[in-house]
């Protein structure tokens, strides 16, 4: 198992046929674009009281920029967040987290898990709802509107927000604190030192 | 002199809950790669709306970034790195603060392509973006491993360290 590069020792050692997850990548591709989408949507909602913020940069824009931006993003982020969910999936089924300890909220490893992979189900849900909703504003409802995006649209944005830093901590406790697919905790939990073998295989290779 | 002004490091061995690095990394990553993806379909299509979302996004990116080097900077000094990990924390420091000067002079580069030819981007502004998603994902790597594989701020390494076992 020493011998070869990191990666396949650390594939043998997280538990996941490859050397580091994928999942907390693809989240970060999620929560970016989202949260970016609806922050934007917001600065063009209030483009009027920003004008000349803008103009003393000397950044020359319309607002229909901004909108674009906030347009795009989101689009990005209901097509990318399918395959985070999915993948998410597949590493919470090879997950072999520590049972016997708790999370800082008081949870344990399956009820964070259930919770973390239910969470992740309904913000798939909520960023595909809130592009169609987006794009309806887009499209057909505001199309010849100077505000392209109802209140309403940005406020749910803001709670979604909240959901996904629940869903967020979650997760950073399956990382965190359980140990989940984190090949140095592993090794410690099987009773070998990281610091030993992980330098044994940077030097090997 | 100002360990009583902040609170007690916690079993991450941090003076808050979790790690807020890779949470403003977010803005970062999603930011840049989706700013060039942008670009290169709007390069293909001769869609200069879509350049317009990649400005943006570079923008966003440039602020994000000092804000992600600062907490890393916090974070990474209260990592207690083992031997096996400390080359590639070392590396991922370097690589981030030189990124924030390439971010920051490629999305001045743009502003300026933006105000002359907001209709075009030149080829060597593309090569660029090549070289900046490339340099993107080793850094994404790099940090990957911190967490992942060395296990940085997880709960077993730092409580690991503190027993003096990570020699």
């Amino acid at each position: 198992m020493m011998v070869g590069s990191l990666p396949v020792l650390a594939a043998g050692a997280n538990g996941l046929p490859y050397g580091l997850p994928i999942h907390p990548n693809l989240v970060h591709l999620t929560l970016g674009l989202f949260i970016v989408a609806i922050a934007f949507d917001i600065v063009a909602a209030l483009y009027p009281l920003e004008k000349p913020i803008f103009k003393f940069l000397a950044i020359p824009l319309t607002s229909s920029n901004l909108y674009d931006v906030g347009w795009f993003n989101m689009v990005a982020a209901a097509i990318i967040t399918f395959f985070t969910v999915a993948v998410g999936f597949y590493e919470i089924i090879l997950a072999e987290p520590d049972m016997d300890i708790v999370s800082p909220w008081g949870l344990g490893a399956m009820d964070t898990m259930v919770w973390h992979g239910v969470g992740g189900v309904l913000l798939l849900g909520l960023i595909v709802g809130m592009t169609i909703w987006r794009g309806f504003q887009r499209y057909v409802w505001r199309e010849d509107r100077a505000r392209q995006v109802q209140w309403s649209y940005l406020l749910a944005g803001l709670g979604i927000f909240v959901l996904m830093f629940a869903q967020g901590t979650l997760g950073a406790h399956l990382g965190g604190d359980f140990g989940v697919h984190v090949t140095a905790d592993r090794l410690i939990r099987a009773g070998i030192n990281p610091n030993a073998e992980l330098l044994n295989v940077v030097i090997k290779h | 002199m100002f360990e009583n002004l902040l609170p007690p490091l916690n079993n991450h061995n941090l003076p808050y809950p979790d790690t807020i690095h890779p949470i403003v990394v977010h803005f970062v990553i999603a930011m840049v790669l989706f700013a060039v993806l942008c670009d290169v379909i709007g390069y293909l299509t001769k869609n200069a709306r879509l350049f317009e979302v990649g400005w943006w996004n570079m923008v966003f990116a440039t602020l994000s970034i000092f804000i992600a080097i600062i907490f890393g900077q916090i974070e990474a000094g209260l990592a207690t790195p083992y031997v096996a990990a400390a080359s590639d924390l070392n590396l991922h420091t370097l690589i981030g603060w030189a990124l924030s000067g390439v971010l920051a002079v490629i999305t001045g580069w743009r502003y300026i392509i933006r105000l002359r030819s907001p209709e075009s981007l030149p080829v060597a502004y593309m090569g660029m973006n090549v070289l900046l998603t490339g340099i993107v994902f080793f850094q994404i790597y790099l940090g990957d491993k911190l967490v992942w594989v060395y296990g940085l701020h997880t709960e077993a390494v730092v409580e690991a360290a503190r027993g003096g076992l990570l020699r």
